[in-house]
């Protein structure tokens, strides 16, 4: 049901554009977990006693009993794999001429999203060892994409 | 104020996968002349206040909420914007009748998908921005995830919700509202594209626009304005821990949560038994079998055989969404879950057409406000 018979030669549509660009603050804790990935390649967690729970990424809260959590951890740079998936489109939508094996890495009681590599499809299952693969030190600059991928472990 | 709350008055616009005559205002104003005239209300002069449901970067509009007032004959009203899914917004609606405060209240919900023209990008401005948007993935890779959990735990299979997909695309082919009813064979929705695997592009629903305006009112303004009134007998919605780091990968701990909330006000624990139909998300065909799980109708792993063996076809013991589903109908974004509550409206006044189904008088809607959010709201709805 339409409201208007348009006269094709009407305008129809304007389009508009926004650039968004925002700056982002890691945090007290945040800084704590970059850092460690950058000058240390490390991973570290952040443990809530009362609850036996280990935050990886480190976080500043305990999120069930919203206590300060300062015990911070290494949990090490090997994961068990969680859940994956083959992505064939794009962060625009496109289809991926070489689809991507994304994961969630369970470290601590928490984990990562990542990629992984150096693995073939059929080799992956449930609960397998992954590593975190890192750029060489000199390169990294404290983000998510200071780990490059995670691939099977040993 | 412990008088029931009843919606009186439905209206709608659409549903099409392109709306190119119409605006976004049109496509409001459509729907809620209609649901005025439903409830035979004048909006004017006898509605008290307006919710509505929008997300700024949907609209491609920011402070979007200042944008809903004159087609919905709100101006000079109060008038207040949520961002949630649609169910979030009749939940709204159902609590400012229920202060006492507003006798009659109308909450609208909205999609002009087809004029997201970079929605995969907007999608993606979800993800957090430290952890998880640097590493450039298109966010239904967090449905590919969920998704391969939930089978790997439960035992359910990719045929399994291929069914779900062929049932609600062929259920959408009597409901002359939905743009994608189709007579597929569960052959032709396996061997479709990968979207992200295991999760298929026929798993996923298209979009489509339209527009939905329901009216409420209090029970004893509601036995004077309609002879079908439709009772709210519970609300419930529930928000987990966002983050893709700590939420739960295989089942959904919100949709229980809500689920047991909405149950708790209805007066019953068990839906078994009590509901006689149900409309709920189906975004992706998997989550309308993890959400009949969420929701209590069967055990973990179950809801794959349930749907195989037919239990949730029209004619089945729990008929789920009889109206084609979001996968039938296209996917509504912010209005989803208010379209499913619709098409439970419908059927409680036995006006559904086609697809209407017999001796119903307990309705179920569900919604989940989509990738990557861990939001999820529920509604139990009677005769
Ligand atoms: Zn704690």
């Amino acid at each position: 049901m339409t409201l208007l018979e348009r006269d094709p030669k009407s305008p129809l549509t304007w389009s508009g554009n926004l650039p968004v660009t925002s700056r982002y603050t890691f945090g007290l804790a945040g800084e704590k977990f970059f850092r460690a990935i950058k000058d240390e390649g490390k991973i570290i967690g952040s443990y809530c006693k009362k609850c036996d729970h280990t935050y990886v990424p480190a976080s500043q809260f305990c999120e069930k009993c919203l206590a300060e959590v300062s015990d911070w951890v290494d949990v090490g740079t090997i994961g068990e794999l969680h859940t994956f998936t083959v992505l064939y489109e794009g962060y625009d939508g496109a289809r991926l001429v070489q689809p991507e094996i994304v994961a969630f890495i369970s470290l601590g009681d928490g984990g990562l999203i990542h990629r992984l590599g150096e693995i073939n499809l059929d080799e992956i299952y449930f609960g397998m060892p992954l590593e975190a693969v890192f750029l060489p030190e000199g390169q990294r600059q404290g983000s998510i994409l200071d780990i490059r991928y995670f691939k099977p472990a040993g | 104020m412990n008088e029931r709350v009843a919606i009186v008055g439905i209206g709608w616009s659409g549903y099409r996968s392109k709306s190119a005559d119409l605006s976004y205002k049109e496509l409001i104003y459509e729907s809620a002349v209609k649901a005025y005239a439903d409830a035979g209300v004048d909006p004017r002069k006898d509605i008290q206040s307006f919710v509505t449901v929008a997300e700024d970067f949907h609209e491609g509009t920011s402070i979007f909420d200042e944008y809903t007032p004159d087609q919905l004959g709100a101006a000079l009203k109060p008038v207040h914007t949520i961002t949630g899914d649609g169910l979030h917004g009749l939940a709204t609606a159902y609590m400012l009748v229920k202060t006492g405060q507003f006798d009659i209240v109308a909450v609208e919900g909205h999609s002009k998908a087809s004029n997201i023209l970079t929605l995969p990008e907007v999608t993606a401005y979800a993800q957090d921005p430290i952890l998880n948007r640097p590493l450039r993935f298109n966010t239904h890779f967090v449905a590919g995830l969920e998704m391969n959990r939930f089978l790997f735990e439960t035992g359910t299979t990719q045929e399994q919700c291929a069914a779900v997909v062929q049932k609600n695309r062929r259920n959408a082919l009597n409901n002359p509202k939905a743009p994608y009813g189709a007579d597929l064979t569960l052959e032709d929705i396996l061997s479709g594209p990968v979207l992200s695997w295991p999760l298929g592009k026929r798993d996923s629903a298209e979009h489509s626009d339209g527009a939905i305006v329901m009216v409420l009112a209090s029970e004893s303004t509601a036995r004077h304005l309609n002879d079908k009134p439709i009772w709210i007998l519970g609300m419930g919605w529930c928000n987990d821990s966002p983050s893709l780091e700590s939420r739960e990968w295989g089942e959904l701990p919100y949709i229980q949560k809500a689920a047991q909330i909405a149950y708790r006000q209805a007066g019953f624990r068990n839906p078994q038994g009590i509901i006689d139909f149900a409309e709920i998300d189906d975004t992706y065909s998997y989550k309308e079998l993890q959400s009949l799980e969420a929701l209590g109708f069967c055990l973990p792993g179950e809801a794959g055989i349930l749907t195989e063996d037919g239990a949730t076809e029209v004619d089945g013991e729990l008929p789920v969404n009889a109206s084609g589903g979001s996968l039938g109908m296209g996917h509504m974004i912010d209005a989803t879950g208010l379209a499913r509550a619709l098409e439970v409206v419908l059927q409680l006044r036995g006006e559904a057409g086609l697809y209407q189904l017999e001796d119903v008088n307990v309705g179920l809607a569900q919604s989940w406000r989509g990738i990557p959010t861990t939001s999820g709201a529920v509604a139990v709805l009677a005769n």
